[in-house]
């Protein structure tokens, strides 16, 4: 059997409010392929970075186990399961938040080349991404000195010169206006597509939910 | 007299001691203790039945602790105001010394005693006062018998060529020089000139003269005054101090019209009060006084600048007959100097009409 | 909820910063009120001792007889204010006492001479006129002198007598001016570094609460409004702190000040006083002003100052300023225009040090790698964001380095000296009574004695004319006669001197003089100098100079030989080696010709512990102030940096989403961490050891009149530079533990205006 890009069996996970545990949720699994997409919805708290963290080793669930290619994780919480997730996430999965993606001591050009260089990639292939995404002529501004959206155009740039297996990206566009989203989303997709990546992408856009392969509402889980 | 009047005495040992052993404060000692702590184990100490000396006693006593020389007056300006004033000089002395004995070499200059003077002028409700102090051994300051002379720096008082006592004082702003005539013969107190000064028998000696004509000039801030009047001078000589527990001292020399003159203190204490005086009748009767023949009785305070001092008294002697009131004229009088105490001017009313002075020490 | 309460409520949820900045004002304050409570009571000292010994008169006899207590008395009762001085001088170590009269000064009222209050008569140097009067009597030299009040006029003095100006003592005046004008050097520098951390401190919370702010500014509250509210914040904050942090100041003070008493002593021969008016109020109106402007004054000054505004403006306005105070204190003509120069150095170096460390730290980046060129990047923005606590740090680092090297300097430079001085192992003071030749001649006759010396002092007074010298002025001097000149004082390392100049020295060809006197009078070996031996003048070369420590009188150093019978000798000791003789027994000897069972013999190494004693007294203060100020600003540095590392922990936190491992960013953060402070360390080291130059070589000599030997000490900046890593090793401890908490994300970066780069 081939394994898929990505799957997620029995997950559970719980917080600490005082002295009761919360569930953020309960018995979650989902399995993701190649050029798949998934859309995470549901409300403020319903676990949504709380899930994408999971996903890419930064959290870890109480019970349950995440394949990512061939390294699978069943509550190993050692040192070299760490090791093992970090190796991932230099080389093979790509994260997104919804802002404060680069190196505010970095041009935009070297903070796509840090990550290309993170990942093992060619760094000469750096600035075409920028150019790709329609930023090449600002490749040498500070994050400071560009827009939200032109940041989050090099944030793209930078997980796509790692070129990744998986995507995971949280609330991308939420501090973007309208147009801009759309347009970033746009090239989001696009490159997905383009790559046969997969995508992990929490949203509260149900209509951005709608152009993925796969969606998940993490509000309306089932309680078993 | 004046004072066994401790502030006084503990001012002046204070700075002593402050001299001879820094580290004694005057604070951590009780005033009463501070004369075990002056250092010479030989002084004399007055006893009943010791007799007083003339010219002798009115020089200085080296074998005593502590004596003064004191000397008030009622006067009146020509104007008819009255006006008093009074000068005292003290002798300290840190170690007891033989009077036929060598005198110390004043090149080393000696600490064997300590000498301090106040001088002081009330008048129109306002108070003048002026302090000096000096080492002795020197020359600066001290008092010789015959003839007679005491003095510190340029004040001094001291016997003139035709018999009369020159008193010379000048404070800043303000001076007197005045001359005294002396009538009568040196009234002796406790009988024989042995004044106890508490129940248990500790005293000094203790004698005063009581009729004493002053005539002489006052000098307050720039205008003299032509003055005249009585006067009363007081030698007392002792080593060894109050007990412990007196908290201070209330003390009279009354000058009365009928020609009586009379001296009283009281001596406060927590265990009862140390009552004690002496009557002179205008015949030159000396009557001692003890405590249960009269009492002492406060009738006002007066609220000043450094507390609360009683400026009107009742004085009730049946014995004599005497039943009267002693008040302070309005104002204040402390004698600001290293330790404040009040000396005022008093008048009498009631049975007796008269004038006087009055020094309340440990208010 | 108001704007205010919301305001705050940013210190609710980070009640960290809330603390970091308190404490940094307690911390201000604490050190600026301890260092300017022992300025103040050093003040206070040294103006008393200045009262001591400036501006009274005497009366002297017209028959020029010298007074007695018999004219004390006499002048006393002719009404006269006049109080006696009786000044003795005694050798080393007890040195000069004065006798007063604490009754007779009393009619001197608060302007009395030495404040002679019978509670300063310890002995230091005032004590009761019987016992300095019994010291003379016991063969001291001592001078009776009669004082009168200043306002005593010429009419009002007796026949007999007539007014003299009356000098109470060396000329200690110049000394006590640059003493004090170090200390307050020390303070103004201690306050520019507490006004330093607090700014920088006020600055980080002002980046962090950049999201309240853009909150209450879309909440439509005018900016001038919050501009308010944080002034009413930041006094009812600082008005709240300085409480605290005064009363650990005075503490501290209070606990240095025993020692400092007896410091003031030793240089001034002045008691310490309490100073009157130790109120809270000053100091916190003080403390509230300097946080104040620390704080606000850029919004109303420096943007007005648009020399100051850019960034590269800081350099055309920091060089020429560092070049100008360079160049002043190179070349300086009084101490208060090298004080100028010293502070154009600090401020230009305070301006350029961020920027220069910030180039530095980006130097040659260009073709490295990603990693490499994130790591230097990073750097360069922490030395820029972090300016002010870097540049506190720097002053803090550079002063301590600079006081060190003094002192190490002094203390070497001082042993040496002591060990030349104190060649002999034992010193026998020639009772006043007896005949110095007696034991002379009794120890030429001892054979198997080792080397020893007769050595006598006096004063003699410089005669400029008899030399045929201008520049030179009369001066009253000590004088130092040794004799025979042998083994014990050939050794001793000379300034400058004169071929042969030990030789002539004992033949009686030439004379030398200590540094104090060489550079005041610009003696050089082989000038002329006309001095007055007994009654007569002598004019004979100076052929050496030598190093004399820690007092300000001139000295001229002869040949026995030459002294005349009518010196007057004040002092007369034997310094001798016994050989192969037994001490006991040399005493015992010259206690027999000189019939006296009184003899006063001093080893050398109770001599070497009493002056070592004095010498760390002297320095305890500088000490505890340097070292002080380093704790401040190394604390501040931590909190800081931690703060402000924590402001950047997400960006850290995304090395570690793309994939480094917890070991990695946390061995980016400890390099990062410490080559901040170590930086910090380095660059203080050029400007510390600028400040030891100026100060041995430059600020001594002008206010002291010796110089010290230049040296650096490089064990001691190797300590220095352990002390900074340690603080960044702290900074990444502390970070690594914050990183494994969640990490929030940072504010919207556009609203920082730029603040995170």
């Amino acid at each position: 059997m081939v394994a898929s890009l990505l799957t997620a069996q029995g997950l559970n996970k719980q917080f600490r409010s005082g002295s009761q545990p919360v569930s953020v949720f309960r018995n979650l699994s989902l399995q993701l392929d190649r050029g798949e997409s998934l859309a995470l919805t549901g409300r403020s708290g319903s676990g949504k970075s709380t899930l994408l963290n999971i996903l890419c080793g930064l959290e870890q669930p109480n019970t349950g186990s995440v394949q990512v290619l061939d390294e699978v994780f069943e509550g190993d919480t050692d040192r070299q399961a760490e090791a093992r997730w970090a190796n991932l996430r230099r080389q093979q999965i790509g994260v997104v938040f919804q802002e404060a993606n680069l190196m505010p001591a970095l041009s935009l050009l070297d903070n796509v080349r840090l990550r290309a260089r993170l990942a093992g990639r060619n760094e000469d292939d750096c600035r075409d991404w920028l150019e790709r995404l329609g930023i090449g002529e600002l490749s040498g501004r500070f994050p400071d000195q560009v827009s939200g959206g032109q940041r989050q155009r090099a944030a793209l740039a930078m997980v796509f010169a790692m070129n990744p297996a998986l995507i995971l990206a949280d609330e991308p566009t939420g501090s973007l206006d309208r147009h801009t989203a759309e347009d970033v989303t746009g090239q989001l997709f696009d490159l997905q597509a383009r790559h046969g990546c997969g995508l992990v992408l929490a949203t509260h856009d149900v209509e951005l939910a709608t152009r993925c392969s796969h969606h998940l509402d993490l509000g309306h889980l089932p309680e078993t | 007299m004046t004072c066994f009047s401790q502030p006084l005495r503990w001012g002046l040992t204070a700075l002593v001691l402050g001299l001879t052993a820094c580290s004694e404060t005057p604070e951590s000692a009780g005033f009463a203790g501070l004369g075990e702590q002056v250092r010479g184990e030989t002084f004399a100490q007055p006893a009943r039945g010791d007799r007083l000396r003339f010219p002798e006693d009115f020089g200085p006593h080296p074998r005593h602790r502590i004596e003064w020389w004191y000397l008030t007056a009622n006067l009146t300006t020509e104007q008819g105001e009255p006006l008093g004033l009074q000068w005292t000089q003290f002798r300290q002395a840190l170690e007891a010394r033989d009077p036929g004995g060598p005198e110390p070499e004043p090149g080393t200059w000696p600490l064997d005693a300590a000498w301090m003077a106040h001088a002081a002028v009330s008048f129109q409700g306002q108070h003048w006062f002026s302090e000096k102090l000096a080492r002795g051994g020197i020359g600066q300051a001290g008092a010789t018998a015959e003839p007679f002379e005491v003095w510190l720096d340029d004040w001094h008082m001291r016997v003139e060529d035709d018999g009369r006592w020159r008193l010379q004082v000048s404070g800043e702003g303000w001076s007197y020089d005045l001359r005294v005539t002396i009538e009568g013969e040196p009234v002796a107190h406790g009988g024989d000139g042995f004044s106890p000064k508490s129940a248990s028998g500790e005293g000094s000696m203790y004698f005063s003269l009581v009729d004493l004509a002053i005539e002489g000039e006052v000098t307050l801030g720039g205008q003299t005054f032509e003055v005249s009047g009585q006067g009363w001078f007081d030698r007392e000589w002792s080593s060894q101090f109050l007990k412990a527990g007196q908290q201070g001292w209330d003390w009279f020399a009354l000058h009365l019209e009928s020609g009586d003159k009379l001296m009283m203190f009281r001596l406060r204490e927590a265990g009862g009060d140390f009552l004690s005086g002496t009557w002179v009748t205008p015949e030159r009767e000396v009557i001692p006084l003890g405590a249960d023949t009269m009492t002492l009785e406060v009738v006002e305070q007066r609220d000043t600048a450094d507390g609360n001092v009683p400026v009107q008294w009742h004085i009730h002697i049946p014995g004599r007959q005497a039943d009267f009131d002693v008040s302070a004229p309005q104002g204040q009088y402390w004698n600001d100097g290293l330790f404040p105490y009040w000396e005022s001017p008093v008048s009498v009313t009631g049975s007796h009409q008269g004038e006087g002075y009055m020094e309340l020490t440990g208010y | 909820m108001t704007v205010f309460s919301a305001l705050l409520s940013h210190y609710r949820r980070h009640p960290l910063q809330l603390l970091a900045l308190a404490l940094m004002i307690v911390l201000a304050t604490m050190l600026w009120t301890g260092v300017s409570h022992l300025t103040d009571r050093a003040r206070a000292s040294l103006a008393q001792s200045e009262r001591a010994i400036a501006g009274q008169q005497e009366l002297v006899r017209e028959d020029g007889q010298s007074v007695s207590v018999q004219d004390f008395a006499y002048l006393r009762r002719q009404g006269l204010c006049v109080m006696p001085w009786l000044e003795v001088e005694r050798p080393a170590p007890e040195g000069r006492v004065i006798g007063v009269d604490p009754f007779a000064s009393a009619c001197f009222g608060n302007e009395a001479p030495g404040q002679a209050r019978v509670d300063a008569l310890n002995g230091e140097p005032f004590l009761d006129i019987a016992e300095a009067a019994e010291m003379v009597r016991q063969g001291s030299d001592g001078q009776l002198s009669l004082l009168v009040p200043v306002d005593v006029e010429a009419n009002a003095v007796p026949a007999a007598f007539r007014l003299k100006d009356f000098s109470m003592g060396p000329a200690t005046g110049e000394l006590g001016e640059s003493f004090l004008l170090n200390l307050d050097a020390l303070g103004v520098l201690v306050l520019l570094i507490t006004a330093l951390l607090v700014r920088s401190v006020y600055q980080l919370g002002l980046v962090q609460r950049r999201e309240s702010f853009a909150l209450l500014r879309r909440f439509g509250v005018p900016a001038a409004r919050v501009q308010v509210l944080l002034l009413i914040e930041m006094v009812a904050l600082t008005s709240v702190c300085v409480i605290p942090g005064i009363w650990l100041g005075r503490l501290l003070a209070e606990i240095l000040g025993g020692g400092f008493g007896q410091v003031l002593e030793s240089l001034f021969d002045a008691p310490l006083y309490a100073v009157a008016g130790d109120g809270f109020v000053l100091p916190a109106l003080v403390m509230v002003s300097v946080v104040l402007l620390a704080c606000f004054a850029d919004k109303r000054l420096l943007l007005r100052l648009p020399w100051l505004s850019g960034r590269q403006s800081v350099l055309w306005f920091g060089v020429p300023v560092l070049g100008l105070g360079l160049a002043m204190v190179a070349w300086p003509f009084i101490l208060g225009w090298l004080y100028v120069g010293i502070a154009l150095v600090f401020v230009a170096v305070g301006l350029l040090t961020p920027r220069v460390l910030s180039h530095v730290a980006q130097w040659g980046v260009e073709g490295a790698g990603a990693i490499t060129l994130w790591q230097r990047r990073e750097l360069a923005v922490l030395f820029r964001r972090l300016a002010l606590p870097v540049v506190a740090l720097q002053f803090a680092v550079a002063m301590v380095l600079a006081v060190q090297a003094l002192v190490t300097t002094f203390e070497d430079a001082f042993e040496q000296w002591l060990a030349q001085r104190l060649e002999a192992e034992f010193y026998v003071e020639v009772p006043a009574q007896s005949a110095v030749e007696d034991g002379v001649r009794y120890l030429e006759s001892l054979s198997g004695l080792g080397d020893w010396h007769l050595v006598q002092r006096g004063t003699t007074r410089v005669v400029p004319e008899m030399a045929g010298d201008d520049a030179a002025t009369s001066v009253e001097v000590d004088l130092f006669s040794i004799s025979p000149i042998g083994p014990l004082v050939t050794g001793w390392t000379l300034l400058d001197a004169t071929p042969d100049a030990w030789e002539k020295l004992a033949a009686g060809q030439g004379v030398m003089v200590n540094e104090q006197l060489a550079r005041r009078q610009e003696y050089q070996p082989g000038d002329p100098i006309g001095f007055a031996l007994g009654e007569q003048t002598l004019a004979l070369p100076v052929v050496g100079v030598y190093a004399d420590y820690g007092r300000p009188e001139g000295e001229i150093l002869v040949a026995g030989q030459i002294l005349p019978d009518t010196f007057n000798t004040r002092f007369q000791s034997l310094s001798l080696n016994p050989g192969t003789l037994a001490m006991a027994e040399i005493e015992q000897g010259l206690a027999t010709v000189w019939n006296t069972d009184q003899l006063t013999v001093r080893d050398n190494s109770s001599i070497r512990s009493l002056a070592s004693e004095v010498f760390d007294q002297t320095f305890l203060i500088t000490r505890a102030i340097t070292v002080l100020t380093l704790v401040l600003a190394g604390t501040s540095l931590l909190v800081m940096g931690w703060v402000f590392f924590t402001t950047r922990a997400w960006y850290y936190r995304l090395l570690f989403v793309w994939g480094l491992s917890r070991r990695e960013v946390a061995g980016q953060l400890r390099w990062l961490a410490m080559f901040l402070t170590g930086a910090v360390a380095v660059a203080a080291l050029p400007l510390g050891v600028w400040l030891t130059w100026t100060l041995v070589s430059r600020i001594n000599p002008l206010a002291f009149g010796w110089s010290l030997p230049m040296a650096v000490y490089p064990g001691f900046w190797l300590e220095m530079l352990v002390l900074c890593l340690a603080i960044g090793l702290a900074i990444a401890v502390l970070m690594r533990r914050q990183l494994g908490a969640g990490v929030a994300a940072p504010a919207v970066a556009n609203v920082s205006g730029g603040g995170e780069r």
